[in-house]
């Protein structure tokens, strides 16, 4: 039982974790299909939901325990179900069109990432034993950027939905870097966020439907009539 | 107890204007729920003054003077928007706006219930916002009033509503995620405080105590992105693209909502971590940053404002202006800048709600928002709004003896005293460019000679509300009750830190 309370081998589980999420962010930019692109986002939140556990194991912080069943349950389980039956209801399922094209937007992503890690590393101080940085200093740098990658695919998408799914995986970000500085915020900030982003996928389903409804397609760049 | 009471009316009237079945009852509902929550905010602020703080389950709920005065402004503005409301709804419903546009076959008083159910839930998450302590319920509460706000400019359904609402949606989601951000920023500063435990570790009242021991580096960090964040929210520039089109598109109680209240309460977060952040780092740091996204906001809306073919993108822009003063004050600090701020929203929500409401008159009445279209006539057709309108236009651009004029000039005077020299000469140099712009373009449409338009029919609702705005905004051009200027001055001093 002792190396399961050993800190080290926390880290490593959680560094390993947080890179898998890193390339399904990367993944995400590169997919075409709107489809597994939300597969591709409940992926990766089922992944943060076991970061969440992980760390809620080897600091003894139970609260934590709740913030991963409630990841489990909004984030993998609600949004994607809300997001497929838009897909169904407006019958797309039609390729995203990039700006930039794949290889070179996995590339921007690839800058990015080096970034996140130059961000993070003002965060880390090693002689400060009490420092939650301790453990998943990795999943900080992971963290921004996933948050940087996310506002890069968030412009370079056409279609609403996207947008959208971009949005929420940069909210993955914020999640892993809230997590991994100080073991999750207050519980019941964390229930604000997920109410929150709970009802944004809604109100935002019901617009993006509204938009299709409208233009017959989810082109966003369709929009601009308001100037001035 | 008060608080409790003040939370719960508007949900009860979200509750009560969604069950029922009649127009009748949700207006009813609307205008006893907002003249109960008007009383009770007045309520509030007695208290506030008489004790300081009110602050209920262990901290979690805390209102100082800050929120009290927020609250008082969130509440009356909402009052006079339900009565305005009913008469605006009203004729829309007669002129068939609401059945023709149509998209999903929902009949207009879905409409109705949609708008008189939102509305209130607005109203709640922004009294949330100001009564919450923690700061990350705080941000929670701030994205509800995105969330509420959004599907009312989709009130309309036309294309552009949706345009406005989009950009609105994703502008906001992204800019608030940034605030979200910064906040879990400011808790890991506070994190390493002895003593702090996983509840209260985001509690304004508990930080600002402690503010000196903070993380310095990740206080800079947090409190860049939740400039980048509630600056969006409140409309700074660059950030502010989405405000004309959605204050343009919004039914125009709304858009008068958004303008006035919903814009304190993102200053108000701002605010907040102003506070946290000059007492943990000083003020120049935070006031650099500030005074830079105020001149900015300022100088972007002249050009706007001066070509402007739309009235109501035109009342946009002259909110993004604004907010870039309100920032600018907060950024120059001290007292006396303080002062400004605290006084110019005030003045600045009077007036700017009554601006929207005039304009939706007109907008009702000639059917278009395009001056070229209008050719002047206003005051023809409607006298009564054509001088209430031109009125608070000169209240707005800072017009003496209005009460603008007396906030703008003391903010002004303290960038001078504090030796901002430049911010005090642009200040005076991008106002007199709204001042021209606003009031050529608006005085135009109101005085010139236009074609023969009927004249309008009674509208007691409309100008019911219209009138009883005017009446305070003439008011406190010349006298403000005692209470309220000691609550003013008490807020200004939560702000600029002379009190305990």
């Amino acid at each position: 039982m002792r190396h399961l309370l050993d800190l080290q081998l926390g880290d490593r589980i959680i560094t390993l974790m947080a890179a898998l999420v890193l390339v399904l962010q990367i993944a995400m930019v590169a997919q075409r299909r709107i489809v597994a692109h939300i597969r591709i986002f409940a992926a990766q939140s089922a992944l943060l939901a076991a970061i969440a556990a992980t760390i809620a194991w080897f600091n003894h912080a139970p609260h934590v325990y709740i913030v991963a069943v409630l990841t489990l349950v909004v984030k993998v389980v609600l949004v994607p179900i809300l997001f497929k039956r838009l897909v169904e209801r407006i019958k797309i399922s039609d390729e995203i069109e990039p700006i930039v094209n794949v290889p070179l937007s996995v590339v921007i992503s690839g800058g990015l990432t080096l970034l996140g890690y130059v961000v993070a590393e003002s965060f880390y101080r090693p002689d400060e034993a009490t420092s939650p940085t301790g453990l998943g200093h990795n999943a900080l740098a992971v963290a921004i950027s996933l948050f940087l990658i996310g506002f890069f695919t968030m412009i370079n998408r056409r279609k609403a939905l996207s947008q959208v799914l971009a949005l929420l995986s940069l909210e993955n970000g914020l999640f892993l870097a809230a997590i991994s500085l100080t073991y999750g915020m207050p519980l019941i900030v964390e229930l604000g966020v997920f109410f929150d982003v709970l009802v944004a996928a809604m109100v935002l389903s019901i617009l993006v439907y509204r938009i299709r409804e409208t233009f017959e397609s989810m082109d966003v760049s369709l929009l601009r009539r308001l100037r001035g | 107890m008060l608080l409790i009471a003040l939370l719960l009316v508007p949900v009860i009237t979200a509750a009560a204007a969604y069950f029922a079945r009649r127009r009748v009852v949700m207006e009813i509902a609307n205008l006893v729920g907002f003249a109960a929550f008007f009383l009770l905010a007045v309520a509030l602020a007695g208290k506030v003054l008489a004790d300081g703080t009110v602050s209920l389950a262990n901290g979690f709920f805390y209102a100082d003077a800050l929120s009290a005065l927020m609250i008082l402004l969130t509440a009356g503005v909402s009052l006079l928007c339900a009565a305005y409301a009913v008469g605006y709804l009203r004729a829309d419903e007669r002129t068939g706006v609401l059945d023709e546009l149509d998209a999903e076959g929902d009949k207009a008083i879905a409409r109705l219930r949609m708008y008189y159910t939102l509305t209130p839930l607005l109203v709640f998450s922004m009294l949330f916002v100001t009564v919450a302590n923690n700061l990350g319920v705080m941000w929670a509460a701030v994205e509800a009033t995105t969330l509420a706000s959004v599907l009312l400019v989709t009130f309309y359904g036309r294309i552009t509503s949706l345009e406005a609402a989009w950009k609105y949606a994703i502008i906001g989601g992204v800019g608030l995620s940034m605030a979200l951000f910064g906040t879990v920023v400011a808790y890991y500063a506070a994190h390493q405080l002895a003593g702090s435990d996983a509840l209260a570790g985001l509690n304004w009242s508990v930080l600002v105590q402690h503010a000196g021991q903070l993380d310095k580096q990740s206080m800079r960090l947090a409190f860049v992105l939740i400039l980048l964040g509630y600056g969006a929210k409140a409309g700074l520039a660059p950030m502010h693209t989405w405000k004309p089109d959605v204050y343009s598109e919004a039914p125009v109680p709304s858009a008068a909502i958004m303008s006035t209240a919903m814009l304190n309460c993102a200053l108000y977060a701002l605010i907040r971590f102003y506070i946290l952040t000059s007492r943990c780092l000083g003020p120049e740091f935070p006031g650099r940053l500030l005074l830079i996204f105020g001149m900015l906001s300022m100088g972007i809306a002249v050009p706007f404002v001066l070509v402007q073919k739309n009235y109501r993108r035109l009342l946009a822009y002259s909110t993004i202006d604004h907010s870039g003063i309100m920032v600018t004050a907060l950024g120059i600090g001290s007292m006396m800048g303080s002062l400004g701020l605290m006084l110019h929203m005030t003045f600045h929500t009077v007036a700017k709600s009554l601006l929207f409401l005039c304009a939706g008159n007109v907008y009702q009445h000639f059917g278009t928002d395009v001056f070229a279209k209008i050719k002047g006539g206003v005051m023809k057709a409607m006298p009564l709004t054509g001088v209430v309108f031109l009125m608070a236009l000169l209240a707005v651009v800072g017009m003496p003896p209005f009460s603008l004029f007396q906030s703008e000039f003391l903010i002004v005077r303290a960038a001078f005293v504090h030796g901002h020299v430049l911010v005090g000469v642009l200040f005076v140099l991008f106002g007199a460019g709204v001042f021209t712009g606003a009031l050529m373009h608006v005085s135009g449409m109101i005085l010139g000679p236009g074609g023969e338009v009927a004249a309008a029919p009674k509208q007691p609702w409309r100008n019911g509300s219209l009138v009883a705005m005017a009446v305070v905004l003439v008011v406190i051009g010349f006298w403000i009750p005692g209470p309220l200027l000691e609550l003013i001055h008490r807020a200004a001093a939560v702000v600029s830190g002379y009190t305990s």
